[in-house]
């Protein structure tokens, strides 16, 4: 994988020579220093304001708050895992309908990806949770949170998956039928698998969008972290300080899907991703 | 010749891609264990013959039997009749994404419903027999040209086709890689093996082919036994078009 970032690298830029390796450590220096500045300034506001004051922080070293935390964090991993589950599903779906050939499934198709893919997640939730109870049906907070997401996903992953099955070479599907496939296996075995692998890159970036959509649980009062630090900072009056922990959360969350896409692209034996590092005869 | 012992044939085939008539009444019969040779300028309609073979390319009229029985139009039949005829593409088409055993076996294990075991076992000697067996567990990527071009011809081979199409299978090969491809080739039409060959390799036409079938703008310009038609072409068109290739 290193191996992979260093050719890239020598590939976009050209080795560089003692004058651009003397910018490099001025513009590191510099840039060290602003960042420094920076932070030093925001804590001193910090510390005008009193939101260093420890009556904003004592409450982290009750173990409920983090309890609290917790069940908030386990309820925005239910929501985003099961939105992801169904968008991928229900992307993978709708590719193949848009994709299909047949005229008025392909049109149907289309404006549906269309209309999820431009209509906002929180307008969906409303959709859910204010309009369908109106016709008599009202789903557990859980799934109004989920679906909306889910289907608002699902019209990115669709369009996603198609650039990626555009993407295969042709030549991999005549190939694939003069060995006696038919379509359908030809798109399951051959097509897609590659598309896949071309395409985890945006679908990982559709995940942490998945993960950022679910903070509006709170709308159908679903518990999940964003609504559980609401609750925390009306009851200790602390902004800044919940803030910023969750913020680390999530930044931490969508970390961590960054690395697990890294390890599963490595761990599945990826041999377009793992060739450049053995050797080619 | 026997009904049954022709493989492949067409009669008036006629196809156009918008107004650009690119087959003109095509007729042509490739009997059991024949090796046909398709040469003709760039552009005269030999890959799109070739590909109509084994319907990857529609036809507008005529008909095209194989073994007597019309080609299916679509849905199993075809997939079934495709599985029986080969083909191996002038850029190889390897499947990227599987290992070359893989590459060999899936269309036995998948089609053929071969047993896994059995397939690997049978991938091994085909893989062996076109030379490069050592790189079984390689992924496409990690092949030279030639060694892909034969790992494709060995993943045809393992469906046990009645006939193979070859487009042009050494044309995206560096020079010296070409002769072990064309090694290959000539074994299997040795063995008996019906080939219809896209190729300007003339030594290799020479060598193993029955007939020449000489194309262009769509046409069959003329056809002929290989020596015939090198050394003594009829048309001022085939005398052009070989001129032109053996570069003067
Ligand atoms: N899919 C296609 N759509 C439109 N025109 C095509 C297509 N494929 C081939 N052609 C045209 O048909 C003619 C014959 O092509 P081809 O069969 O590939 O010739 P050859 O293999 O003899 O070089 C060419 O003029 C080519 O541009
Ligand atoms: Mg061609």
């Amino acid at each position: 994988m290193s191996a992979h970032t260093t050719s890239m690298r020598d590939a976009l830029y050209e080795a560089p020579g003692p004058r651009t390796k003397l910018l490099t450590l001025i513009g590191t220096i510099v840039s060290l220093v602003l960042v420094c500045i920076g932070l030093a300034l925001v804590i001193q506001q910090f510390r005008i304001t009193g939101q260093l004051d420890a009556k904003y922080w004592a409450f982290y070293t009750n173990m409920n708050t983090w309890r609290f935390l917790f069940d908030g964090f386990l309820g925005t991993i239910k929501v985003a895992a099961m939105a992801a589950v169904l968008s991928l599903a229900l992307g993978v779906v709708l590719m193949l309908g848009r994709t299909s050939g047949i005229k008025v499934l392909e049109i149907v198709c289309r404006v549906i990806i269309d209309f999820f893919r431009g209509v906002p997640s929180l307008l969906l939730i409303y959709f859910f949770y204010l309009a369908m109870p109106q016709y008599g049906v009202r789903l557990p907070p859980f799934w109004m949170i989920t679906l909306p997401v889910a289907l608002a996903a699902s019209g990115v992953l669709a369009e996603v998956f198609r650039a990626g099955v555009n993407a295969v070479p042709k030549g991999q599907t005549e190939a694939a039928l003069s060995i006696g496939l038919t379509p359908g296996k030809t798109m399951f075995k051959i097509v897609l698998p590659q598309a896949l692998r071309i395409v985890v890159p945006s679908l990982i970036s559709q995940l942490v969008v998945v993960v950022k959509d679910t903070t509006v649980a709170y709308v159908v009062s679903y518990p999940d972290l964003m609504q559980n630090a609401r609750v925390l900072l009306t009851t200790h009056d602390a902004v800044v300080s919940v803030y910023l922990v969750v913020a680390i959360i999530y930044i931490l969350v969508n970390f961590a899907i960054n690395q697990l896409s890294i390890y599963m692209a490595r761990r599945s034996g990826n041999p377009i991703i793992s060739r450049t590092t053995e050797n080619p005869t | 010749m026997a009904e049954q012992s022709r493989v492949i044939e067409l009669r008036h085939v006629d196809k156009h891609y918008d107004k650009l008539h690119v087959l003109q009444d095509i007729n042509l019969t490739v009997h059991k264990g024949e090796v046909v040779v398709l040469i003709g300028p760039s552009g005269s309609g030999k890959s799109t013959l070739c590909r109509t073979i084994n319907r990857l390319e529609t036809i507008d009229s005529g008909e095209i039997l194989i073994e007597g029985e019309p080609l299916p139009q679509e849905g199993k039949a075809l997939a079934q009749m495709r599985a029986e005829i080969g083909m191996v593409f002038q850029s190889f088409n390897l499947f990227a994404h599987k290992t070359i055993l893989q590459n060999v076996t899936l269309g036995p294990i998948e089609v053929l419903k071969t047993p896994k075991d059995v397939a690997e076992r049978e991938a091994m000697e085909l893989l062996e027999r076109v030379g490069v067996a050592e790189q079984a567990h390689k992924v496409p990527a990690q092949l030279s040209g030639g060694q892909q071009q034969r790992v494709a011809i060995a993943r045809s081979l393992a469906m046990h086709p009645k006939a193979m199409l070859f487009d042009e299978p050494t044309s995206a090969l560096d020079p010296e890689m070409i002769n072990e491809v064309l090694e290959v080739m000539v074994e299997l039409a040795q063995e008996g093996m019906t080939m219809v060959v896209v190729t300007h390799e003339m030594n290799f036409a020479r060598r193993v082919s029955n007939r020449v079938v000489f194309m262009a703008d769509g046409q069959i310009v003329e056809e002929g036994a290989p020596d015939e038609f090198f050394d003594r072409p009829k048309s001022q068109r085939a005398k052009d078009f070989l001129d032109s290739i053996r570069g003067h």
